[in-house]
């Protein structure tokens, strides 16, 4: 290894080590305004900061509430704001394609179940024509699902180009 | 004169195993094939333009999504230009950190991967498992099935395999209707027999999330995917379609990873020629591109292909490496069962047994071999003390550590009361107490007594028309007076809406704390370093109760 990479990753050693010190309040953002790994769990050192898709605090879902009927299923899931600062965690230890899923994920919360399930039976072999994928890229457009109706549009050109869209 | 010697070693079990010698044109050859391509990579306007010897207009599907997706593109053309031997040396030798690797294996083809294992002996994939498997303390994880589907079963098996130490538990069906009572039966009983157990139905794709999505399931990991286009598209997908299935699973805060292995294309008759691992490599890259955290690979249900191939139990192995070079939860199959000696079945899994892997299994079968609806598994309910003393004899952690019978006994009955009670609850058809008598002292579904499968399936039916989710299991436990259960399946359900779990390599320990490569990452390098284990857990490892005292001679 030369001098200065070495030297390098030594500055880098200790600069981190400085900022693993000086995070004794763990729940604040990096000084990007990012959530990274030192944030996580969110669920413990973000709880204050994470809401459900119905727009309840976190901190305030109960055992007590779901008995009571208070709770319902659609209480019980994953926010688009959530599964974001999930993303930004994936990113701060170098998973970027993970994030992008994440994000993909995130703009797919709004999408009704049976719906999602029938994009997906859509992208399978043989069961769309290059038209019908684009309309669910539209659609999805219409979600502001941007990410996701891109990977759409990118199957129709893969799957015309390959011979796998619906055959007449 | 036929040898006396001869005809002893015909008649032993491994004979009757099937072998074959290396055929490279259909694809039978573990790795390092000689039809595999030769690496290479070009970048143009950051675009990949040339992967592994074909030009852009030459990829097929995969070709184009591994480029456009799966390699990190900085500095991928000086990580390919280093030799692979010298790749090999860095992934064993612990002056290079996890890190320091991964910035050279997250910018590589598959063909480059594949090649840089066929430079390492076993015993330094092993090496490379210890230092390159995501999270730090290795996890196991089992199969829950019975040639009934009998719930009660089921989740008295789940509750047994949880004090045992299992992270996470997977089902399947013998008859498809039966999936729901399947699902719900495992959570509950893995929530009985120790909180924070994740749970998973392995179904067909569609029907799988949507039990996960009604909160019947917490994870999943049955989504295949193939190293050439034409077994891609007879497993009815597409790299794109799975990789938006992938995030549909994100969306409702389910974890999922897809799962591949080495012989599912020579077994479906499309191989291109190529060898296993090199086919293998490019499924790892199609996950890694759809941004999956993770993946089942070793072979999983096709064991039997690698199997009777010139080191294929080599290439399985390096084929989990593989998984963590590209940073991915590796879950490691050692599942199908695949040899009549049981020699062979214990040194196809000391690579990950005693390397330690995410998930050392995927999944060791929770009841005896004939009760396992995943074609048998290599490891079962029978050799629970064996796997024990294997953990004892090499002072490995395995996953899992011996129990005392009253305790089975105990949590075994507590699951099937509970399910009982949910049951009721729930309007469902009832268990009878001598079905909860029958599953306390169970060890298959020989024991026990038939359930009117028709009425079952009705319910069933019914059960799904009204929508019923995981908030309604949680509100029927407390009402049938198991509110500690109750608490541990909303507690899961309440990680849904925080979504840490869906992270690299996730677990839960008992009070619900999630430990994944994020938090606890595996920072191996060289000997009292990694994961250690404590002397309690080491205490819990070690104290069989079959081992005679000094104190009592």
């Amino acid at each position: 290894m030369d001098q200065e990479l070495l030297m390098k990753q030594i500055v880098e050693q200790v600069m981190k080590a400085m900022q693993n010190d000086s995070t004794e309040t763990k729940s604040s953002y990096a000084s990007n305004g990012k959530v990274t790994a030192d944030n996580y769990p969110l669920s413990e050192k973000m709880a204050d900061k994470l809401k459900t898709p119905t727009g309840k605090p976190f901190n305030s879902i109960s055992y007590d509430k779901v008995v009571k009927g208070e709770l319902g299923p659609e209480d019980m899931r994953i926010a688009p704001e959530t599964l974001e600062m999930q993303a930004q965690v994936a990113e701060s230890v170098g998973r970027e394609a993970f994030a992008g899923n994440l994000r993909r994920a995130a703009e797919l919360i709004a999408v009704p179940d049976d719906r999602l399930l029938e994009i997906y039976n859509a992208l399978r072999p043989y069961r769309s024509s290059k038209q019908d994928l684009l309309d669910i890229a539209n659609e999805l457009d219409g979600y502001k699902a941007a990410v996701s109706a891109a990977l759409v549009r990118e199957a129709a050109e893969v799957y015309e180009k390959r011979g796998r869209l619906k055959k007449d | 004169m036929k040898s006396k010697r001869f005809e002893v070693l015909a008649a032993r079990p491994v004979n009757q195993d099937g072998y074959v010698k290396e055929w490279p044109e259909v694809g039978l050859v573990a790795m390092d094939g000689p039809n595999d391509p030769k690496p290479s990579i070009k970048i143009e306007n950051g675009r990949i333009t040339e992967l592994d010897g074909k030009t852009r207009e030459q990829f097929d599907m995969l070709d184009t999504f591994i480029a456009d997706h799966a390699i990190r593109l900085d500095g991928a053309e000086r990580a390919m230009a280093i030799d692979s031997l010298d790749i090999a040396r860095m992934i064993v030798d612990i002056n290079v950190t996890r890190k320091q690797v991964l910035d050279v294996t997250l910018c590589l083809t598959p063909a480059k991967l594949s090649e840089v294992m066929s430079k390492m002996t076993i015993v330094e994939i092993m090496m490379g498992m210890t230092k390159m498997r995501a999270r730090e303390q290795p996890a196991n994880q089992c199969h829950v099935t019975n040639v009934r589907d009998n719930p009660v079963q089921i989740a008295a098996d789940a509750a047994e395999a949880g004090i045992r130490g299992f992270a996470e538990m997977e089902t399947t069906v013998g008859i498809a209707r039966y999936a729901p009572f399947n699902a719900m039966s495992l959570m509950v009983g893995a929530q009985v027999g120790r909180p924070g157990v994740m749970t998973q139905c392995a179904l067909e794709e569609a029907t799988e999330l949507e039990l996960g999505m009604r909160g019947f399931t917490t994870y999943a990991e049955t989504i295949s995917v193939y190293g050439t286009e034409p077994v891609f598209m007879d497993g009815d997908d597409t790299p794109y379609s799975k990789a938006f299935l992938a995030s549909c699973y994100a969306s409702r805060g389910l974890k999922m990873r897809f799962t591949s292995g080495t012989g599912s294309e020579v077994q479906m008759g499309y191989a291109e020629g190529k060898s296993m691992l090199y086919l293998e490599a490019r499924c790892l890259a199609v996950t890694k591109g759809a941004g999956v955290q993770g993946t089942q690979n070793g072979s999983v249900s096709c064991v039997g292909v690698p199997a009777a191939v010139p080191s294929g139990i080599r290439a399985i192995a390096a084929e989990n490496l593989i998984s963590m070079l590209l940073d991915l939860e590796s879950t490691t199959s050692n599942d199908q069962t695949f040899t009549h000696s049981d020699l062979r079945r214990v040194a196809r899994s000391v690579p990950q047994f005693f390397s330690g892997t995410d998930y050392i299994c995927s999944g060791y079968s929770a009841t005896p071999n004939y009760d396992n609806m995943f074609a048998g598994s290599n490891w079962d309910a029978e050799d629970y003390d064996d796997w024990n003393i294997i953990q004892r004899d090499m002072k490995v952690d395995g996953g899992l550590q011996p129990v005392q019978e009253e305790d089975v006994i105990k949590i075994r009955n507590k699951a099937a009361r509970a399910l009982q009670g949910m049951f009721r609850e729930l309007g469902l058809p009832a268990i009878t107490d001598e079905e909860v008598e029958a599953a306390t002292y169970a060890n298959g579904s020989k024991d026990m007594p038939e359930r009117n499968v028709n009425e079952d399936l009705k319910a069933i039916e019914d059960m799904m028309a009204r929508k019923v989710t995981g908030v309604d299991f949680v509100k029927a436990l407390d009402k049938a007076g198991f509110s500690d259960v109750a608490q541990n399946v909303y507690a899961m359900l309440r990680q849904k809406v925080a979504g840490d779990y869906l992270h690299t390599a996730s677990i839960f320990d008992e009070q619900f704390h999630v430990m994944s490569a994020v938090n606890t990452p595996n920072d191996y390098h060289g000997p009292m370093t990694g994961y250690q284990i404590s002397e309690e857990r080491w205490k819990q490892i070690s104290d069989i109760p079959n081992a005679i005292r000094p104190e009592d001679i």
